[in-house]
Parts: structure tokens; sequence; C-alpha cells
């Protein structure tokens, strides 16, 4: 740490930018806080650099002890910290739980609009992320849970969902997720003509909706994989290397307009070409991600479109290690929406 | 209220009393110890997020605020490599914050230059601690005087050791995505010579084709010449003469639709002295190496941090919770992203070691059990971790009992 006394100095020395001090000085100045250069196990360095200590290197049972303190303080501060984690997970497992019982939806869309009605804003583009866990009937928990985001975002005015899972198993089975989404919206909505219009569908995959189009609005559902991350950039450069390969282009045309056109293009392509939704405006940047698990950690989700897009993770106030993804539950998309309209949007930092 | 400036004055005047000072330091000291023992990440990036904001609650001036700004980086960095993190990349200059009042901007500018060249006046120290400094970004974006220092700076600890700090400088992340798609695409044009070609495949593709051409043609050789010439600007002509794969044909259709709608004036404009002697003679037409090649890591090899470890933590400072076009390729897949509620002046030992002991904690017990959630596949780390490892689960019965 650098003593009051020198941080003035050097203080004053940046408001002359850097004309007060001479190079002696300063180095005279920072000579006290560098370590020495032998204990970072560097190539060996000349050693009259360093004539005056000489003699702490020659004791084996200070550095033996040395090390030993370190090892004591290490064991202790994380055992100090894993007792503090988990005071905390217990404090927030009991504060999720009234939160749990004091907002539920009851599946009746009125309370989830009231819920969201004095919200500032509310994201356009909603993304989660969810994992699919081990057990056996994984793949039914997981589309009950999408079909459970699914009524939540329609009731709360919310028109665009995405869902982001890693291996991509939703992907194959659309119209079955279609099917249960449009039941868990019936149980919500009751009969079919206050449903929304449900739209489902992923990239390089055709639109899978309800049928009659009425009037009511309509939820669109993206499926996305791991394999619309990065992949997909890998792809665009190989057609993209492969056209100027050709002839056809030259590098200095690549710029981030033409890649932000062709990426977004694959999340909204099968929509656009539908001349009879050409109204609905789909935005490919969410404007808010949920994560449902332990940390926030993006797990291969799609880079380009994350710019702006605020994060909240539903298990990130407590360092949790609860092992599996946490469960998808209502107070925590709650608590999603409410940070999010907490939150300031501005631009550029 | 003067009670507690008061209080607050006490307080500072205490902190900075010599006992103080030195019980705070030893106990740095003893915790950057303590994380050594354990699993170090080796890659943390840094948003400098609130430099700002806290000038602005504190009542002083913006620049005055980067400049503690500046003071809190090197109290990390500080913490950071002697804890024995390899690389720290910090977010110092957005390309949209050139976007700012122009006298920010400069005073900034200013700011990295005097501290750039005040670097490379230490050069020996630089050289003694083996620290590598590199600037990302588009650095033709800077004034020219600001560039210097730059790259004198950069030359300076180019050849030094294994510590490095990224600044990026100019810096957005869908920049330097498109600059990496850029330069893989460049990379690919460039043909590759013919001795190369030969051994990957022994027949030449477009000998074939010239010999079925004749052999279809009948006795038409002398006309072939004239017949090629003609059809030089057709794509399917030169699709001819490349190598490519089955999987080549969904992409192929994709791209010659695309030339046909969008840069067909492209391909008018392009001279037709490049052409005609592609087609000329099969044998001497370029050979490209195969888009298919292509892969993550030929992209990663071409992002502004090559060479670097994957980023292990983000941490951004006051309280905004999104990347802001930053490290958007790098933060992928097992970086921890956190949020932080301090502004960056503020940030310190006290407030990084949470995050790196909850990182710590987080790998030891991945490790242990490697079937857990957050389980990082890429334990290429060095063996002498291991036994850290061991010894923490000792500690972890410890602390169950």
């Amino acid at each position: 740490m650098v003593s009051q006394r020198d941080r003035e100095i050097l203080r004053d020395d940046l408001r002359a930018r850097g004309t007060k001090l001479s190079v002696a000085e300063r180095e005279a100045l920072l000579k006290s806080y560098l370590p020495d250069p032998a204990e970072l196990g560097q190539k060996p360095t000349p050693q009259p650099i360093v004539s005056e200590r000489k003699t702490p290197r020659k004791t084996p049972i200070r550095t033996f002890l040395k090390s030993q303190t370190h090892y004591l303080t290490y064991a202790l501060t994380h055992i100090i910290f894993g007792i503090v984690v988990r005071l905390l997970q217990a404090y927030h497992a009991v504060v999720d739980r009234i939160f749990a019982i004091v907002y539920h939806h009851h599946r009746t869309p009125e309370l989830i609009r009231k819920d969201v009605k004095n919200l500032k804003r509310l994201p356009q583009h909603l993304s989660t992320i969810l994992t699919l866990r081990k057990e056996d009937d994984s793949l039914a928990v997981l589309m009950d849970e999408v079909a459970e985001l699914a009524a939540w975002s329609s009731c709360s005015g919310i028109p665009q969902l995405s869902i982001y899972e890693k291996s991509g198993v939703l992907k194959s089975c659309i119209p079955a997720l279609h099917q249960i989404i449009t039941t868990k919206l019936a149980s919500y909505y009751g009969t079919p003509s206050h449903q929304p219009n449900l739209q489902l569908y992923a990239p390089h995959h055709p639109v899978h909706r309800s049928a009659p189009l009425t009037t009511n609005p309509t939820l669109t559902i993206l499926l996305l994989s791991s394999t619309d991350g990065r992949e997909t950039l890998v792809d665009l450069t190989k057609t993209l290397a492969e056209m100027s390969q050709n002839g056809k282009l030259s590098p200095e045309d690549i710029t981030p307009e033409l890649v932000d056109a062709e990426i977004s293009e694959i999340t909204t392509q099968p929509l656009s070409m539908d001349p009879t939704l050409s109204d609905t405006v789909l935005k490919p940047e969410p404007d808010l991600l949920l994560v449902f698990g332990p940390f926030l950690k993006l797990d291969g989700y799609p880079p380009w479109q994350l710019r702006l897009t605020e994060m909240y993770c539903t298990g990130g106030r407590s360092h949790g290690l609860s092992g599996d993804g946490e469960a998808v539950e209502y107070q925590g998309y709650m608590r999603g929406l409410w940070h999010f309209a907490g939150a300031q949007m501005r631009f550029g930092r | 209220m003067p009670g507690s400036l008061h209080m607050s004055r006490l307080r500072n005047w205490f902190l900075a009393s010599p006992p103080a000072e030195y019980a705070i330091t030893s106990l740095k000291e003893l915790l950057i110890g303590a994380i050594q023992q354990g699993p170090v990440p080796q890659h943390v990036a840094f948003v400098m997020d609130g430099n700002r904001r806290f000038a602005r609650s504190h009542g002083i001036e913006t620049v005055e605020g980067h400049n503690l700004g500046f003071e809190a980086l090197a109290r990390i960095l500080e913490v950071c490599y002697k804890s024995g993190v390899k690389v720290v990349t910090i977010y110092a200059f957005s390309i949209e914050n050139f976007k700012r009042s122009k006298f920010e901007v400069d005073a900034l500018m200013e700011m990295a230059k005097v501290k750039l060249s005040q670097m490379a006046q230490h050069g020996d120290l630089l050289d003694r601690y083996g620290a590598k400094v590199r600037v990302l970004g588009r650095l033709d974006m800077l004034k020219p005087d600001v560039l210097e220092a730059v790259n004198k700076a950069v030359d300076m600890t180019s050849r030094n050791g294994d510590r490095v700090l990224n600044i990026c400088f100019p810096y957005t992340s869908r920049d330097e995505i498109t600059s990496a798609i850029r330069d893989t695409v460049e990379d690919y044009s460039t043909p590759i010579e013919q001795g190369r070609t030969a051994s990957r495949t022994p027949f030449s593709e477009s000998h074939i084709a010239h010999n079925i051409r004749t052999q279809s043609l009948g006795s038409t050789t002398p006309d072939l010449h004239s017949d090629s010439e003609s059809t030089s600007g057709s794509s399917g002509q030169d699709d001819d003469a490349f190598p490519r794969n089955d999987s080549d044909r969904i992409y192929g259709s994709m791209s010659s639709c695309s030339s046909s709608t969008t840069l067909h004036l492209g391909n008018q404009q392009d001279p037709k002295g490049v052409s005609p002697p592609r087609s000329v003679a099969g044998s001497d037409s370029p050979v490209y190496v195969s888009p298919e090649t292509i892969s993550r890591q030929t992209l990663n090899d071409h992002m502004l941090t090559k060479g670097t470890p994957p980023l292990d933590i983000l941490i951004r400072t006051s309280g905004v919770e999104r990347l802001s076009d930053f490290m958007l390729w790098q933060t992928h897949e097992n970086t921890e992203i956190v949020f932080l509620n301090v502004m960056w002046p503020e940030f310190d030992l006290w407030h990084f070691l949470p995050v790196m002991l909850g990182w710590q904690r987080r790998i030891s017990k991945s490790r242990q059990d490697p079937n857990a959630e957050g389980n990082f596949a890429g334990d290429a780390k060095s063996s002498q971790e291991n036994p850290d490892a061991m010894l923490w689960r000792q500690g972890g019965k410890v602390k169950d009992i």
C-alpha cells in the first residue's frame, strides 16, 4: 500500500502532467514498494542491484514459516468465507420462500399483470439461459419450464422471448414443445379466444405457430443453442472467405454493419419472410438476460447479440453452490424484471 | 453532517498514521500470500466504470475522478500480479467514448500519454519485473502523439516475460470480432504455393476438369482457349477450379446467390485483368486453403487477445450490469461475470477478495467433483495446483464438522 505522503507527491506530479518529478526521483519513490525481484521466480537478475537485501534469502526457516502462515490464512479465510456464504444462502433461501408465497401467480394473468404494472419499463425481448438437468425426466422438466416462462412473459406483456439451452435438445422437439406451451397457456388464459398467438421457431427451422390468427397479441419464442454462438460466426467467416477466394468480395467490405446484418438475419429470418407478419418487428438483441443458475456465466450464449444486454442472475446474490441450475421460479423471474426496471439505460458506458 | 465529516477526517488521519498504514499493508500482504495458496485465475478483465459518477458524487472534477481511477488500477494490478494472475485486461476507452465532450476525451488522452511515456522512461524497471504491455484496439483512431507514446511503451516491453497487461484502448468487441473475421478472410484469400498443395491432393482438379472438357468437346482443343476466356466472368467456371468438399455446397449455393443479387456491382467493377490469368492456364490458377478448415480456434487466433489464457473472471464496477461491447467473444463459456456495486476509484482488495475466494471455492469444488455444475473442462492447469485441491478437501472436511 502506498503511504499517504507518497501518494500526494505522485498526485501533484500527475497534475503537473508528469513534469514535477525527474525520472530518478520517481524511481526512488517507487523503490520501497517494489517486491524483491528474486522472489518473483524470474530469470536470475543481476545481483548488484539489490545488494542491501541479501540476508532474507538465507533464512529457510523464515521462508518456511511464511509459507505456512500463508497456507493457514488461506484455509482460515476459506472456512470463514464458507460459513458466511452458507449463512447468506440460508438467509436468501428464506427470503426467496417468503417472496414465493407473497408473489405467486396462481395461474391468473390479472395477478401477473398487476405485479408488473408499476414497473417503469419492461424488456421487449427477454432472453433466458436454462440448463438441462441430469435426471431421467429432465427434458420434460425443461419443456415445462419453457412453457411457464412463455406464460409469464405473455401475461406480463413481453412480446418476445428467447430460450438458450446449450445442447439444443429443444430444437429437436419443436412440435411437442408447441403443444405443451399451448396447453400451459390454456391453463392460464382459459378459452382459446383469449390466448395469445404463439409462434415458436429456431434458427434454420421453420416457424411453428398456432393455426387461427386472432387479434390477440403475439408471443414469439426463439430457441437458441450453443451452435448459434461462436459456431455461427465461424460459418459466416467460412462463407465470406469462400466469397473472397472467388473474387466476389473484398475483405475491406467486411464491416461491423455487415456482420450485424447477417447475424441478425439468422434469428429473425423465418418471420421476416412471412408477409402476414410484416408488422411484428423483432429485436435481435435481447434487453434482459435472465440466468437461472448459481452464478453468472454465459455458457456459450451467442456473443454478438449481448452487446448492451442487461444481465441478471437469479442465484447471483449468494455465490450459490447448489450444484445444478436453479429452478425456474416465478419470484426469480419477477426479481429480474424489477431489477431491470430499476436500472438506467446509458449508451457508451 | 459536520459530525460525520469530522469523523471521516479523524478516520483518514488514523488510517494515514504510520502504525495503521503498516498494519494494513501487512494484512494485505498476508491475504495476497494466502490467495496464492489456492487455484489462481490466469486471466482477469476489468471494466473500469464509475470514475465520472464518483467524481460527481464527491464534488470533484471529472478529470480528477479519472486520476483516482488510475490509482485504483495501480492498486488492483499490484494485487493481481502479486497473487499470480498472468494476464489482466482492462477496458480503458471505448470507441463509443469518442462521443463524450472534447475536453474529457483530450484529458483522458493526455493522461494515457503521460502514463505511457512515464512507463517508457522506467524501461529497466519494467524489464526487471517482466511485465508486458499490449494495447488492443483501433490504434488508427488515436492522435499521432498518443500513438507514438503507445508504440514506444509496447515496443519497450515486448520482450518481457509472462505477465501481461492488455489495455483496450479505443476498443469495442464487435469491432474486434469483425477485424478477426476480416483478417481470417484475408489470410484465406492469399493463394498458397503450388508445392504445398501437391501433397494435399495428388491430382489437380483443374487438370481433371480440363481433361473432361477436352473429352466432351471432342477435337475442339484449340477452341478451349477462347471458350474459357469468354466465360471467365461467370462464377460456375470459377467454382470448378477450386477444391471444395461436399458440405461446401450449402454455402456454395448461398454465396453464388448473394453475389448475383447484392455484390454484382462489385464483380463488375473487378478489373477483367484479374480473372483471365486465373483461368487461361489451369495449372497456374491460384489455390487456396479450403475455408472449411476455419474453426473457432482460427478466429480465436485472430482476436486481439490471441495467445492469452481464456478469461476466468470479468469484473465490472459501478453496478451497471451489461458488458457494453467488451470481451464479447472471450466472455464465452466459463467466464464468471461479476457486477460490483462500487465505483471504480473505490475499488480495492476488499472488494476483489470475495470474488477471488468465491472463484477459488467453486474451482476447488468442481475439481473434487468433476460431474458437478460449473465443471471446467479445460482443466489444463499446472499439476502443481492439484495438491492444493487435495489439501483443500481436508479443509472442507474440517468445515463440515
